[in-house]
């Protein structure tokens, strides 16, 4: 049989409240056939990695709008390490200033997709990187 | 894991009994893989489970099921109980995906080292829904968790079946959704063991809790000595903690449930039924892919579906002759 | 699909171009003939669309009822929309030093916006807020903060709009007043605006801080107070602009912003105001999306809506009452990371919409709004967009120039029928509270937005660099980014944990315990809310003392217990 199916957490951080991209994507992300667990708002660190633990997430997608990218990356990917999550996935959507993309992925970032990316540039990308040992 | 061999199924079990949850995660992924490994899995869980307290709680979507499992999650961790919960969100028929939005309502509960929470889309298993989400729950079982709770659809034949796994099944209806009167149709309430009626501060929440016992009180109770479903008016979301009302009376419920079973041996009836319907389903879906693993590559089965185009045959002369050459062996 | 070769360095000589691509784009013609909303419109538009029209019944001049072409007769030959660029940015110093930077510049009003900590009635040492503190905005927890604000900005020439929308808008006005009076201003000729519009907040987030019924409450207590007490101070600007940022259409956007408005007029009238006392006060906060003459359309048929509305539904007599009063922000949604400079474009269209839409005040965004806060070259680009367009243009020497174009007119008409059906929508859900409680306000939203990605998805709609023209993505903002100093934010939590620890702690229990007793017996909670604010109670203070009288938290985020229990 095999796993077919791709289980992506996507999430907000903090306190910021823009969340239309991040619903967007879940639904999106649902018709190209993955599995999708929307956290919602409000989020912090620990309680996105402890649902990634649980659900045994392939991918972690996070949404900054409010200029706090810098601040919570380090945290996600700490706490990330911390629960030998360094197989799943971690991208990142939003907005931010390309200055700062090869900084989130030195800090352990393996993608960005940025407003005005297409939906089928983020399946294509998960699809083709996620569960590589499978 | 990080790096290295994956563990042996022997492994995981024996983390998933010290309550790792990180052991728990990964065998339910086998299970909901469907991967070969499943069987083995199971049969090293399988001791260790049968003693939690399964409640299923089913609905139409918005009628506020996961809210109210968010309020009995706390009052059951506050006696001391550690939970588990599995909820399920229907698949997408054409691409196979799922938006897995239960688990934000009672995420808050994620820290909780007493409290474990898995989400599952309802995709096409060969077994069906039933089988995996039987097997999920022996795995929360096993890990150590005293109540598991189910929370699914209830439409669908597949979800319907998922019943079968819980003791105490909580029907959650809302006023005026019309749900009331498709419930009864869908026969579900039929199995319900306990009627929750949620947002009960609506308009006509009175008239169809009236209309609900009714229809109950001509059905008679269920099971010997008779268990009558109750109906149970709730409001699970308000902002406001003092808007929320129905929880203790609907935990006394569920307790005194419970207690019937047990007092009344139906408990034993209701685990013989789960055993029963498992060992169906096991045999069902093992039968069906010993069959279909014969006949892998053989081309047989394309002659099969010819022959039958063709006029020259049909599906149930077929199965009878390929059947009779199994039980020959 | 991808129009156009991506863009990369010429090469010398014709050769890579490919000429069938060529011919195609010198045929090429527009794929869509519907606006961004999605409604079809028609090759041309001639007096026989206009048949039916009644001039003096439907549209009227400038200044005439129903209002259509503009509120004031003169339009900018009168005077100019107030060039108000939003600021605000890391500290109250922090931003008040970018304030000055726009007044230097030939900004003509103050808009200053608060940060997410603030709107969620945060104090800055909050635990949730301490990591983000003036990253998208300006945190005021103290009277201090707002001290350091205001500076030497003189509050009686200085038009100022200040954005803080949600229930922390009570405290804001409380501070504002309290800092106006300790400098001796008469409150009576104060101008300026407040957004204050807790509702619509409730879909940017913020659900946690705005309660429907708190508010309606706190917005309706700050409406009251200004209607009693300053008259010159338009105390709401109903935010349809959000809405809009959420993906909805156009007509929609003006339906669920009337709606909304419909929720605290019914609450003033219920609190014994009379509709031309307090109508003359509100305003609205509308996008211009980059959908040009559909915009232009749009605030037509919102003008014309709201006189009929305010005359009609609610018996206003005051033609003060009946106009439709706006600020507009240029679309941030319109905008993109990708090629950012071209975002300059997409604004000065979306500016000139505004201006021949007949706006009072405006916001253009900066190019780089999809990546960072503005730069103080990205605001000065603003500013001189804003610039350009009024000193030379000349679109400005004559009110409502597209008044009376067969399709103007005609889409006007259209935004206007399809609002009205939005509204029955709204209705059919019971009402615009229902539809707000039911959640399906929030389906709506959720829907659109679906829809909206599926457009640039498939190709439906084009946009220069993401769909189209695409090219090798950017390594750097093209004119900087906007960091906020790190030293900003720990100055100001440390400073907030001074104040905590050396204030007056008999004046400040006494000043909440009045505070307290005003919640529960239903009373204005402003002047109690300033008397609070002048024994140094903070935001959180404030806002988490109102909230317990009405049954919430004290804290919207569940983690502090208020120390006045």
């Amino acid at each position: 049989m095999g796993k077919e199916k791709i289980k992506v957490i996507v999430s907000k951080v903090g306190l910021d409240g823009h969340d239309r991209g991040a619903k967007v994507v879940a639904s999106l992300l649902r018709e190209a056939g993955l599995e999708v667990v929307y956290l919602g708002l409000y989020q912090t660190p620990e309680g996105i990695i402890q649902a990634a633990v649980d659900e045994d997430a392939d991918v972690i997608g996070l949404s900054y709008l409010s200029g706090e990218h810098l601040v919570y990356t380090p945290k996600i990917v700490e706490e990330m390490r911390r629960n030998g999550l360094d197989d799943v996935l971690l991208l990142v959507g939003g907005s931010f200033p390309p200055e700062d993309i090869p900084l989130m992925k030195q800090m352990g970032v393996d993608e960005v997709f940025r407003g005005g990316s297409l939906t089928e540039d983020i399946v294509g990308y998960i699809r083709r990187n996620a569960r590589q040992e499978a | 894991m990080p790096g290295g061999t994956p563990a042996s199924p022997g492994e995981m079990v024996e983390r998933l009994v010290a309550g790792d949850r990180r052991a728990a995660a990964r065998l339910i992924t086998l299970i909901e893989d469907q991967s070969e490994l499943s069987g083995e899995v199971m049969k090293l869980v399988y001791p260790h489970s049968g003693r939690a307290v399964i409640l299923g709680l089913t609905g139409s979507g918005g009628s506020g099921k996961s809210t109210l499992i968010n309020h009995l999650i706390a009052r059951f961790r506050r006696k001391g109980q550690r939970v588990g919960v599995v909820a399920v969100d229907p698949s997408s028929p054409f691409s196979g995906g799922a938006l897995l939005g239960d688990r934000l309502r009672f995420q808050s509960h994620s820290l909780d080292p007493g409290v474990y929470i898995r989400s599952m889309g309802s995709r096409g298993y060969l077994g069906g829904l039933a089988r995996a989400t039987g097997d999920v729950v022996r795995i929360m079982e096993a890990m150590g968790n005293d109540l598991v709770m189910v929370e699914t659809l209830g439409a669908g034949q597949d979800e319907i079946d998922i019943i079968d796994v819980v003791q105490t099944c909580l029907l959650i209806l809302t006023p005026g959704m019309g749900d009331d009167i498709q419930a009864m149709k869908a026969g579900i309430m039929e199995v319900a063991d306990l009627i929750v009626l949620n947002k009960a501060d609506l308009d006509g929440a009175t008239a169809c809790r009236k209309a609900l016992e009714a229809t109950i009180g001509l059905a008679g109770g269920k099971g010997e000595g008779g268990w009558t479903p109750p109906v149970i008016p709730t409001v699970a979301t308000g902002s406001r903690p003092e808007d929320v009302r129905g929880i203790d009376e609907l935990v006394e419920a569920i307790e005194a449930h419970q207690a019937y079973l047990s007092r009344s041996l139906t408990l034993e009836a209701v685990r013989a039924r789960r055993v029963e319907r498992e060992l169906g389903l096991v045999f069902k879906d093992e039968v069906e892919k010993l069959v279909f693993k014969a006949l892998k590559g053989t081309g047989k089965k394309r002659d099969y579906i010819e022959a039958i185009l063709a006029g020259r045959g049909d599906p149930y002369s077929i199965v009878e002759e390929v059947l009779g050459a199994f039980v020959k062996d | 699909m991808s129009r156009g070769r991506a863009f990369k360095e010429a090469e010398a000589g014709c050769g890579q171009v490919n000429w069938d691509d060529y011919l195609k784009a010198y045929y090429d013609k527009p794929e869509s003939a519907r606006t961004w909303s999605g409604y079809e419109v028609k090759e041309i538009y001639t007096p026989a669309d206009r048949a039916g029209q009644d001039y003096r019944r439907d549209i009227g001049d400038a200044g005439q009822y129903p209002f259509t072409r503009g509120i004031h007769p003169n339009m900018f030959r009168g005077r100019y929309w107030t060039r108000r660029e939003v600021v605000g940015i890391g500290s109250p110093a922090d931003t008040h030093e970018r304030a000055a930077f726009c007044f230097e510049q030939g900004g003509t009003g103050l808009n200053t916006i608060a940060d997410v900590t603030y709107e969620m009635g945060l104090d800055a040492d909050h635990p949730w807020a301490v990591n983000e503190v003036g990253l998208t905005g300006v945190n005021i927890t103290s009277l201090r903060d707002m001290e350091t604000l205001v500076g030497d900005i003189p509050l009686d020439k200085v038009s100022w709009s200040v954005i803080t929308a949600s229930t922390a808008a009570a405290v804001t006005m409380a501070q504002y007043v309290a800092v106006a009076q300790a400098k001796g201003y008469d409150l009576s000729l104060l101008r300026g605006s407040i957004q204050n519009d807790p509702i619509h907040f409730r879909y940017c987030g913020f659900r946690p801080a705005c309660p429907l019924d708190l508010s309606i409450k706190l917005g309706a207590d700050v409406m009251e107070f200004c209607t009693r007490h300053m008259p010159k101070w338009y105390y709401t600007t109903v935010n349809m602009y959000d809405l809009r940022e959420q993906g909805i259409t156009a007509p929609q956007e003006v339906a669920f912003g009337l709606g909304i408005a419909r929720c605290y007029i019914n609450e003033l009238i219920q609190r014994g105001l009379d509709i031309d006392q307090f109508a003359p006060r509100f305003t609205f906060y509308v996008s211009c999306h980059v959908d040009f003459f559909e915009e232009i359309a749009k605030i037509r048929a919102a003008r014309r809506m709201w006189a009929r509305l305010l005359k009609e539904r609610y018996g206003a007599k005051d033609p003060r009452s009946m106009q439709f009063r706006f600020a507009v922000h240029t679309a941030g949604c319109s905008l993109i990371p990708q090629q950012p400079l071209n975002n300059l474009v997409r604004i000065a269209y979306e500016a000139l919409a505004a201006v021949l839409g007949g706006v009072q005040s405006l916001h253009c965004c900066s190019y780089d709004e999809p990546m960072c806060l503005p730069t103080e070259k990205g605001h000065l680009q603003a500013l001189r967009t804003q610039q350009i367009i009024a000193y030379e243009t000349g679109v400005t020497n004559v009110a409502d120039p597209l008044g009376g174009s067969y399709y103007v007119e005609s889409l006007t008409d259209k935004m206007e029928e399809e609002a009205l059906k939005v509204m029955q929508q709204v209705e059919d859900q019971g009402g615009m509270e229902e539809a707000i409680r039911t959640e399906w306000l929030d389906r709506q939203f959720e829907m659109e937005a679906v829809k909206r990605q599926r457009e640039v998805d498939d190709g439906q709609k084009l946009i220069v660099g993401v769909n189209i023209f695409t090219s090798e993505p950017e390594k750097a903002t093209p004119l900087g980014v906007q960091r906020i100093p790190e030293q900003s934010a720990q100055q100001q939590i440390e400073e907030v944990r001074r104040l905590k620890a050396e204030r007056d702690e008999t004046k400040l229990n006494r000043a909440i315990r009045r505070l307290r007793e005003d919640a529960q017996a239903g009373r204005n909670t402003i002047p109690a809310m300033i008397e609070a604010t002048k024994a140094l109670a903070t935001t959180g203070e404030i806002l988490g003392t109102v909230r317990q009288v009405f049954g919430y938290a004290y804290d919207p985020m569940g983690i502090i217990e208020s120390p006045f229990n």
